[in-house]
């Protein structure tokens, strides 16, 4: 057990400080979910390339700085710590980019990677199709082999960022008699190829925040898909434990909010309920365990371990965590919560977070589903029907 | 002929609620809800509609060209209005601005309001804006919220009366919220059977039934309570509201959840139930508010609660 920063993390730590208090806007950018946002987090993501920040754990032939995930974790915390924006490239950086990583050929990894890490390609994910939201099995848009290349018919939709990003990472069927798992391949893709249409969806807060894609004919090239035809599955499977159990989330992000929610209670603590002053320490006690749990998580995979069904624990937690913080900072703010923005023109980021963390229960596997895959897999419980 | 202590609205006022419901919901559809969000405005039809049914002036004497109602009445038409997600100002204005103003003996508006020529946005020291004005922008794109005055009333009956009245339209809000995701729980299939068959969905479904139908009595009870002038009414609607405020909220996180995807779009008109909601839940006195004037009551000891005083 090793329970101390090392002086060179805590040196690390300090650089990273340092360098977001003098880069991070200071004013809060546009909303990511509209193309005036967009643009200016992409921006963003390059004045982070700039100081070789884009993802630290990356080798540095890719952009990256060679660092642990230990260290990564630092700088997650910095990050949010300093108020920094969402991340654009989020979906490329944490979920694409350790699937490469770990099933990419070395030309892949050269061609993807470190454009990634320099925001200069934009990525979305497409997996979700209007039959397949958690029956993820029921993939149907098909990707036909053709000389060298794949074409790929189909829908695909809920796809995040899609309606600006510049490249998507699909599942498509591309054995076109297979069933459920069998015959998917994980494909790369230009969203600004010849066939493909791109349908802005508006989310709750009324911005285009994901988008629904038709494929008509899209020919990729095969060298585009990771891991051979046919593997899609087990590598969706493997980016999916990275989004779930590590990456997407990490615990600054959550630790912020519940620094934010303290000074928040502590503004209204001459008028807050009994169980808001509880609900705030349940947030602070919350974050703390999730921030031990990540490190146990990460110092796993450093000494050369996986992550397996245990990462459906971690996305409940999270994302219920995340929710009830909102909830309670919403209770607090009372008659003010529904305002976008307050009397004094601020804006109301509880309630846009609040808002947001309504879907956490839902994207990256719903709750209901990790709750299944806990019993099953971890409890060993019978399995009733096919969920 | 024995009485009944039954807090269960009467059958006429529930005959009343149901002819509001019916006409509610031949006239004012989601797609309605969807037109004046596009046009972001009012569409004077639908006031007139609800003139023609006699509503603004439910609550005025008859000699003032009203139906003289009373609260219950206008509690049961409170929830109808929070099912259609009414964004017209008549809960305001005949719900809680009327049985104010003749608390007040305050008479002269009456007719005016009975005839539909009159609404009054209400300000109170309670909430940082006043329904019914321009300034301020809500999450939900139907409420027109206006700047508070410097000096806004502190009276608390119309704060008992605001409360309940929001209580009221939550029951309804949250039974709608019900409908849909129950509607769609039958309708959407994954792994080959609709998700209402997955234990998960029924479970969660079935728990907000259960704060719901343990809040409708609440609020009648309260309503029953404050019409009858009690001194104990303030204690009833901090209840109503609380438990009204917990089912209705808990109803949208689970309407959401078990929408998946389709519930975090503007495109599915869920969306509208859930921010009336969260607006509802915060206003007029929030969670806290409420939470503590039953603490003083209860904790404190001002109000009895032996076995005899249930109905107190
Ligand atoms: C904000 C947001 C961003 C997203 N971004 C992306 C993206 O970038 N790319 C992408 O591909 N997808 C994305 N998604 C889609 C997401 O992956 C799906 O929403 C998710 O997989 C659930 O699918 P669904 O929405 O079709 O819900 P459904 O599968 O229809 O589920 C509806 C309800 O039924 C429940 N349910 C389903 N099956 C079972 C079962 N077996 N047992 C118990 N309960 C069950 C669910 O838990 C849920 O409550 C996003 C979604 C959201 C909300």
């Amino acid at each position: 057990m090793q329970l101390q920063y090392t002086e060179r993390q805590q040196a690390f730590r300090a650089e990273v400080r340092a360098w977001m208090a003098a880069h991070v806007p200071k004013t809060p950018l546009v909303t990511l979910e509209c193309r005036e946002g967009f643009d200016q987090h992409v921006a963003w993501e390059r004045t982070l390339a700039s100081g070789n920040w884009g993802m630290v754990t990356w080798p540095e032939d890719y952009g990256g700085r060679g660092l642990d995930l230990i260290e990564w974790l630092i700088f997650e915390e910095e990050y949010f710590r300093a108020g920094a924006p969402l991340r654009a490239n989020q979906n490329g950086i944490f979920l694409l980019g350790p699937t490469i990583m770990e099933f990419g050929t070395a030309e892949q990894k050269a061609r993807f990677l470190t454009s990634m890490a320099r925001g200069e390609v934009i990525w979305a994910q497409a997996w979700s199709e209007p039959g397949a939201g958690s029956d993820m099995a029921a993939i149907k848009t098909k990707a036909i082999r053709d000389g060298d290349h794949y074409v790929i018919t189909g829908q695909k939709t809920w796809s995040s960022r899609a309606s600006f990003a510049d490249w998507g990472f699909g599942l498509f069927r591309t054995d076109p008699d297979s069933k459920r798992h069998r015959g998917l391949s994980f494909i790369l893709f230009d969203l600004n190829s010849p066939g493909i249409t791109r349908r802005p969806i508006r989310q709750l807060h009324g911005h285009p925040g994901f988008a629904e894609l038709f494929f008509d004919e899209v020919r990729v090239p095969v060298e585009n898909c990771i891991a051979g035809e046919g593997k899609g599955w087990d590598v969706a499977m493997a980016t999916a434990g990275f989004e779930r159990g590590l990456m997407l989330r990490s615990p600054g992000r959550f630790q912020a909010t519940a620094r934010r929610l303290v000074e928040l209670y502590r503004r209204h603590a001459h008028n807050a309920a009994p169980a808001a002053r509880e609900a705030v320490l349940q947030a602070w006690m919350g974050t703390q365990a999730y921030a031990y749990n990540t490190y146990s998580v990460a110092a796993r995979i450093m000494a050369g371990g996986r992550i397996g069904a245990e990462a459906s624990l971690n996305k409940i937690f999270w994302s219920e965590l995340d929710r009830a913080m909102h909830r309670t900072a919403m209770q607090l703010l009372g008659a003010a919560a529904e305002l976008k923005q307050f009397g004094d023109g601020t804006a109301n980021d509880w309630l846009d977070g609040y808002i947001f963390s309504l879907s956490g229960p839902i994207y990256a596997g719903s709750n209901e589903v990790q709750r299944n895959i806990t019993a099953e897999r971890l409890l060993g419980l019978p399995r009733l029907g096919a969920g | 002929m024995t009485m009944l202590m039954d807090p269960a609205p009467s059958a006429d006022a529930l005959a009343l609620a149901t002819s509001v419901r019916e006409y509610l919901a031949e006239t004012h559809g989601p797609e309605v809800l969807r037109r004046l969000d596009a046009a972001s405005g009012r569409d004077p039809a639908i006031w007139q509609g609800l003139v023609a049914m006699g509503l603004p002036g439910l609550m005025v004497p008859e000699d003032a060209g009203g139906m003289g109602l009373g609260l219950e009445e206008a509690a049961l038409i409170a929830a109808e209005c929070g099912r259609v997600c009414l964004a017209e100002p008549l809960v305001d204005t005949a719900f809680i601005a009327v049985p104010w103003l003749l608390a007040h003996g305050d008479t002269a508006l009456l007719a005016d309001i009975a005839a539909g020529n009159r609404t009054i946005p209400l300000p109170h020291a309670i909430n940082p804006w006043v329904d019914g004005g321009e300034g301020l922008h809500s999450v939900d794109p139907l409420r027109r919220l206006g700047t508070a005055p410097s000096d806004p009333p502190t009276d608390p009956h119309l704060l008992n009366l605001g409360a309940l009245m929001t209580a009221a339209q939550l029951v309804g809000l949250a039974e709608a919220m019900q409908d849909q995701a129950v509607a769609y729980a039958k309708l959407r299939e994954q792994f080959g059977q609709p998700i209402g068959a997955f234990q998960a969905i029924k479970h969660q479904l079935a728990s907000c039934t259960v704060a719901i139908e343990f809040a409708k009595p609440v609020v009648w009870q309260a309503a029953a309570a404050l019409a009858a002038g009690r001194s104990s009414a303030a204690i009833h609607v901090s209840h109503a509201k609380v438990a009204a405020s917990d089912a209705a909220w808990a109803m949208a996180e689970t309407a959401i959840q078990v929408h998946g995807a389709m519930g975090y779009t503007y495109e599915v008109d869920l969306h509208f139930w859930m921010k009336r909601t969260w607006a509802l839940c915060g206003a007029w006195g929030s969670r806290a508010f409420h939470l503590a004037r039953l603490d003083d009551a209860i904790i404190g000891g001002a109000h009895p609660i032996g076995p005899e005083h249930t109905f107190a």
